[in-house]
């Protein structure tokens, strides 16, 4: 009987919305109680801290049972309030036992007109038809739940004064196509190929072995390949660190290896580009000027720095026209002084996309990563949800980002307090704390994440305007991550300049990181689905591809790390190459333990992406 | 229009109160009463969140939908499939483990 029933219940997407058509019941509730139909029942609605679950308690210490048996619930029965009338009975599935709560709609339909046929799940503010016997969704309803679970997870007063909730719109998010993902299709090449690569290339084995003859060079050979270490040109540690890890980025380095940037090509490119246009881009160069300017290009030191790394040669490598370049990019840091590693990073990634923006004459987004190679391996999405908190209205807006910077926790006094009880007692009615790793009171890089997606309420001073209410509201802003980049990196604020105070300190608490790290949980799907539960939420149309739950999982490659005072200090890498950790320190390259690197204070972390997907071209192959 | 809360004519009630609660219904009282049944509600799902008995479900729950059909099934289905599967899967740890806490709570609660 209940199947012919539901196929009226057709759920189907309109714009990408779930639409739920409501069961004839639901809908007949709906009309008769025109205006906040689900009124009373707000009142009702306690949410209890540990998990925040939202439960129906007409006073605070209700213990309900069943109107008909004085059954208690749990184990095989739930108890349902009718919305009507408040009165609750048991359910059990059909040949489990008695349905008290049908029973009730029944007899209301018969003796009276019916109307009592919608009733809420107890323990879990559900909604639920007793005449269809199952669950039914309501957008109202759901608006309001979620609306107390949210104030209640920040401990503030659930708001009384809600006027009927409408529904929650999100924008559609521009620049992001349906990625379609196309299988993996192995290849080995055929003759012709093989002849031609034979060709083309020269091997890398049997160039520079004469040169180093001494007894170094055997025991280097055991040294996995791209490992050189790289001179400190004057407190260049800082661009060292950053350039061993970006050597050793998979992605990157298959870029460049593969020759996808040919610094040749390229500087004959731009070399009857400048000629050709006359001067456009160095209005005030002069002619010698004009040739040795188009030439910086960041992309092209790259690749005669890989070219160089990847040989056989050990001697430590000069990055010193990478560092002139650079130097001519960011001219504000061009100087013999210690800089930030990670400024630096950005800096180099920004050199790299600038040049390429010059050539193409056309924008491409940095969401997608179409633009240049610095976007296609780093560059991510990041997804912030602004809900004002009086009625639910929620903003959402996506940024692109080539890495993301993790606040340290704040310290935690009382560490053997809080290590000693393992129980569940929840402390502080923190509702996300359930990790009981929390309690032994290490900062770890999952703790760090959790708190850059906690939903943090800003304060009465950063009061958001709010569209619907079009009046300055307090609202509740929550980050999560939309689409995972090809090389995550976390950058950990570990250098504080207060401006008040005029001045700077360095936190050198020890952070925990994975070697491997899982990514779903701080995806905006699990963020959302997390707010949510089995409400129903406008999810911007986009289904939770099961491909996104694969490519959740990171590796961890390059560890840069920083030891001593915030201007007196020194920066190194340690890689992880075929499951061994290599220390870069500028010229010195060691074999280390793991465990060392698990020591370390990791400054930044690069994790990269356990699995790669090929997209769909939009290109026509020719056949 | 009817007013929004009414509670129904109580004979209902009436009836129960005459007899006496049993045993398994005092304790329970007192387990909520008390605070404890959440504590030990949250336990309970966070232990079997933890040894992936709720993934298993979900599972299954899946696997059955993906048989039947979206539209033909309902909460009631699907709570008939999974809970002899469930109860009979929950680890023997998690069990023990609930059981000495309930018992411990008796102790304390009998003081």
């Amino acid at each position: 009987m209940s199947s012919k029933i539901n196929s009226n219940n057709n759920n189907h997407r309109i714009n990408g919305q779930i639409s739920l058509q409501p069961c004839p019941h639901l809908a007949d509730f709906r009309s008769r109680h025109r205006s906040n139909p689900f009124r009373a029942l707000q009142d009702c609605l306690r949410i209890k801290p540990p998990g925040g679950r939202a439960a129906i308690r007409r006073d605070p210490s209700e213990v309900p049972l069943c109107g008909a048996c004085g059954d208690s619930g749990g184990g095989r029965t739930r108890l349902y309030a009718c919305v009507s009338c408040a009165a609750v009975h048991c359910h059990a599935p059909p040949g489990g036992g008695p349905s008290h709560a049908a029973a009730h709609a029944e007899s209301a339909r018969g003796g009276g007109g019916g109307g009592h046929e919608i009733a809420v799940d107890v323990d879990r503010a559900e909604l639920f038809c007793c005449a269809c016997r199952d669950q039914v969704y309501d957008r109202d309803f759901d608006n309001a739940v979620v609306l107390a679970q949210t104030a209640a997870s920040t401990l503030h007063a659930p708001p009384h004064s809600v006027t009927t909730p409408t529904t929650i719109r999100l924008p559609q998010p521009e620049n992001l196509r349906k990625r379609r993902r196309v299988d993996y299709r192995p290849w080995t090449p055929d003759p012709r190929e093989r002849s031609l690569m034979g060709s083309s290339s020269s091997p890398l084995n049997g160039t520079v072995s004469d040169s180093d003859s001494n007894s170094d060079s055997r025991s280097n050979d055991l040294l996995p390949w791209g490992l050189r270490g790289l001179n400190n040109l004057g407190n260049t540690c800082f661009m060292n660190s950053v350039l061993q890890a970006l050597l050793h980025t998979p992605p990157l380095r298959n870029y460049f290896l593969s020759d996808r940037h040919n610094r040749f090509y390229c500087q004959k490119k731009s070399n009857c580009n400048g000629n050709g246009d006359g001067i456009v881009n160095r209005r005030n160069a002069s002619n010698n000027e004009r040739n040795n300017n188009s030439r910086m290009c960041l992309a092209c030191d790259m690749d005669a720095m890989f070219s160089a790394v990847f040989l056989r040669d050990r001697k430590p490598y000069s990055p010193a026209k990478f560092l002139y370049s650079w130097w001519q990019h960011a001219a504000n840091l061009a100087s013999y002084e210690q800089q930030d590693a990670h400024e630096f990073f950005i800096s180099m990634l920004d050199g790299i996309h600038e040049k390429v923006e010059k050539e193409r004459r056309k924008p491409h987004s940095q969401g997608n990563g179409d633009c240049c190679i610095a976007h296609r391996v780093f560059s991510g999405i990041l997804r912030s949800d602004v809900m004002c908190m009086t009625c639910g209205f929620t903003s959402t807006t996506y940024d692109p980002c080539v890495d993301i910077s993790l606040d340290l926790e704040p310290n935690q006094g009382g560490f053997a307090k809080m290590a000693s009880t393992k129980s569940n007692h929840a402390s502080n009615g923190e509702a996300d704390c359930l990790n009981s790793s929390q309690n032994s009171g290490i900062s770890t890089l999952m703790g760090c994440l959790d708190r850059f997606t906690r939903p943090e309420r800003l304060g009465t001073d950063q009061k958001f305007f709010c569209q619907q209410c079009q009046v300055r509201q307090e609202s509740l802003k929550q980050m999560s991550i939309r689409k995972l980049p090809l090389v995550s990196c976390f950058h950990i604020k570990r250098f504080e300049h207060s401006s008040t105070r005029k001045m700077s300190r360095k936190v050198d608490r020890y952070l925990q990181f994975p070697f491997s790290l899982d990514m779903a949980p701080y995806l905006s799907s699990s963020i959302l689905r997390r707010r949510f539960g089995n409400r129903i939420f406008p999810f911007d149309g986009d289904e939770p591809e099961a491909s996104n739950e694969l490519s959740s999982e990171f590796e961890l490659f390059a560890v840069v790390t920083h030891t001593g005072k915030l201007d007196a200090g020194h920066y190194v890498t340690y890689l992880r190459l075929s499951n061994q950790w290599y220390k870069c320190d500028d010229a010195w390259i060691t074999q280390v333990n793991e465990n060392i690197v698990r020591a370390a204070q990791g400054y930044m972390m690069f994790y990269v992406q356990k699995m790669l997907y090929y997209k769909a071209s939009e290109k026509q192959v020719a056949a | 229009m009817r007013p929004s809360v009414n509670r129904p004519p109580t004979p209902d009630v009436q009836e129960n109160q005459e007899k006496e609660p049993t045993l398994q219904e005092t304790i329970n009282i007192k387990l909520i009463e008390s605070g404890e049944k959440e504590r030990l509600m949250e336990l309970l799902r966070e232990r079997l969140v933890e040894c992936g008995w709720k993934d298993e479900m979900k599972a299954i729950c899946r696997a059955f939908i993906k048989k039947k059909g979206r539209n033909n099934v309902t909460v009631d289905d699907l709570v008939h499939v999974i809970t002899p599967k469930g109860r009979a899967s929950v680890p023997d740890s998690i069990k023990a483990e609930l059981l000495q806490r309930i018992r411990k709570f008796l102790v304390s609660a009998a003081l």
